[in-house]
C-alpha cells in the first residue's frame, strides 16, 4: 500500500498538518498527524506493508508489538476511509 | 484598458471594468514601471461554468482570486474577515459567511464612534513585512464594498461564533489552525498551499488569536476590544 499523490505536509504552530490539494482527493480541509501518524505517513510515501509499518513504530516508540499493530491498523483504516491510499 | 495600481504595497497590473475598476480607483498608481502582480482573471472561462453570474461579478470574483493567490508569493494572504481599526491597530473578525462578522464590527462603530474605521469588511489582505504583520484594505471587499486604501499593524485575529452569552478567550491548537485555514483562499496548487501553510505558521506564532462567542449586544464589542487590545474601554 502507498499514499496517493497530491498532499502538502507542513508544521503549523506546533502541529503537523496535511492538506490534500488534488481534486481527486475528495476531501476539503486539513487533517493533523500525531507523532506516530507522522512516522507512518512518511513510510507510506513509498510502497510498504503493514509489517513494515509496525516495524517503523517499534523502532521509533517504546511500545509493545500489539499496541503498534493496533495503531497501524487504526491509522490505515482511517486513510482507507478517506480514500487516501492507492 | 491596462492600468497600474498599488495594492498592499505591491504594484498590480490589471485590465478590468465595472465593479473592480470602480473599487480600484483609490489604488491607481499610473506611471510606475514595474509589475509585482499581473492579474489575468480568466473570468470568461469562469462564466462558462457559472453563466448565471453576471460578467461584472465574475470578473470581480476572478480578479480577487488571482490577486489573493499571487499575494502568497509576497508573504501575504487574504483572511475572510471583517477588519476594524482602533488606536492604530487592526482587529480581524473571521468566521464562515453568515455568522455575523460585519454585524460585530458594526457594533464597534456604534460603541466607539469616530475612533473606529472599517479597513475592509470581508476580504482584507495580511502581509508580513520585516517581521511585522500588517492588515490592508483592497479593492475586493465583499457585498458592501467597504474598504479603505491603507495599511495598519495587525493587533489580533478573532474567530467568531454566535452565542447567547458573550465570551472571549485565547485560541490555540488544532482548532485555531483549522478555523483560520478554512477562511483563507482555497488553492489547488501544492506550491501555493505550501506557501500559505508556512505563512499561517508564522501568523499563528506571532499574532494573538482569540475565539469569541457573541450576541448582538453592544457589550460584545466592549468585551472583544478590551480583550484584544489589552485596554479597558475608554
Amino acid at each position: 500500500m502507498k499514499l496517493k499523490k497530491g498532499f502538502v505536509l507542513r508544521e503549523v504552530a506546533g502541529e503537523t498538518v496535511v492538506v490534500p490539494v488534488e481534486a481527486e482527493l475528495n476531501f476539503n480541509g486539513m487533517i493533523t498527524l500525531n507523532e506516530a501518524a507522522k512516522v507512518l505517513w512518511s513510510v507510506l510515501e513509498n510502497e510498504t506493508s503493514t509489517e513494515d509499518l509496525v516495524k517503523a513504530i517499534l523502532s521509533e516508540f517504546d511500545v509493545d508489538e500489539k499496541t503498534a499493530q493496533n495503531d497501524v491498523d487504526a491509522f490505515v483504516q482511517k486513510l482507507k476511509g478517506l480514500d487516501f491510499l492507492e | 484598458m491596462k492600468r497600474y495600481y498599488q495594492i498592499t504595497d505591491l504594484i498590480v497590473e490589471m485590465d478590468t471594468f465595472g465593479r473592480t475598476e470602480r473599487q480600484a480607483v483609490p489604488y491607481l498608481a499610473d506611471g510606475v514601471q514595474k509589475t509585482d502582480i499581473l492579474i489575468d482573471s480568466k473570468w470568461q472561462s469562469f462564466r462558462e461554468k457559472f453563466p448565471f453570474i453576471s460578467e461584472d461579478e465574475s470578473e470581480y470574483y476572478c480578479s480577487a482570486y488571482s490577486f489573493y493567490t499571487q499575494l502568497v508569493d509576497f508573504n501575504g494572504m487574504m483572511l475572510h474577515s471583517s477588519a476594524v481599526v482602533k488606536d492604530g491597530r487592526a482587529y480581524l473578525f473571521s468566521a464562515p459567511s453568515g455568522t455575523g462578522k460585519s454585524t460585530h464590527t458594526q457594533l464597534w462603530l456604534e460603541v466607539f464612534g469616530k475612533d473606529v474605521t472599517i479597513l475592509n469588511d470581508d476580504k482584507p489582505a495580511l502581509r508580513r513585512i520585516d517581521g511585522t504583520w500588517y492588515a490592508y484594505g483592497t479593492p475586493w471587499s465583499g457585498k458592501h464594498d467597504i474598504s479603505i486604501n491603507t495599511r495598519v499593524p495587525l493587533g489580533g485575529i478573532c474567530v467568531l461564533r454566535r452565542g447567547d452569552v458573550n465570551k472571549i478567550e485565547p485560541y490555540r491548537g488544532v482548532g485555531a489552525i483549522k478555523d483560520i485555514f478554512e477562511q483563507a483562499p482555497k488553492y489547488t496548487n501544492s506550491d501555493y498551499v505550501g506557501k500559505l501553510l508556512d505563512l499561517l505558521n508564522q501568523l499563528l506564532c506571532e499574532v494573538p488569536v482569540w475565539q469569541m462567542d457573541c450576541n448582538m449586544d453592544p457589550e460584545a464589542a466592549r468585551m472583544s476590544y478590551a480583550a484584544m487590545s489589552g485596554r479597558k474601554e475608554n
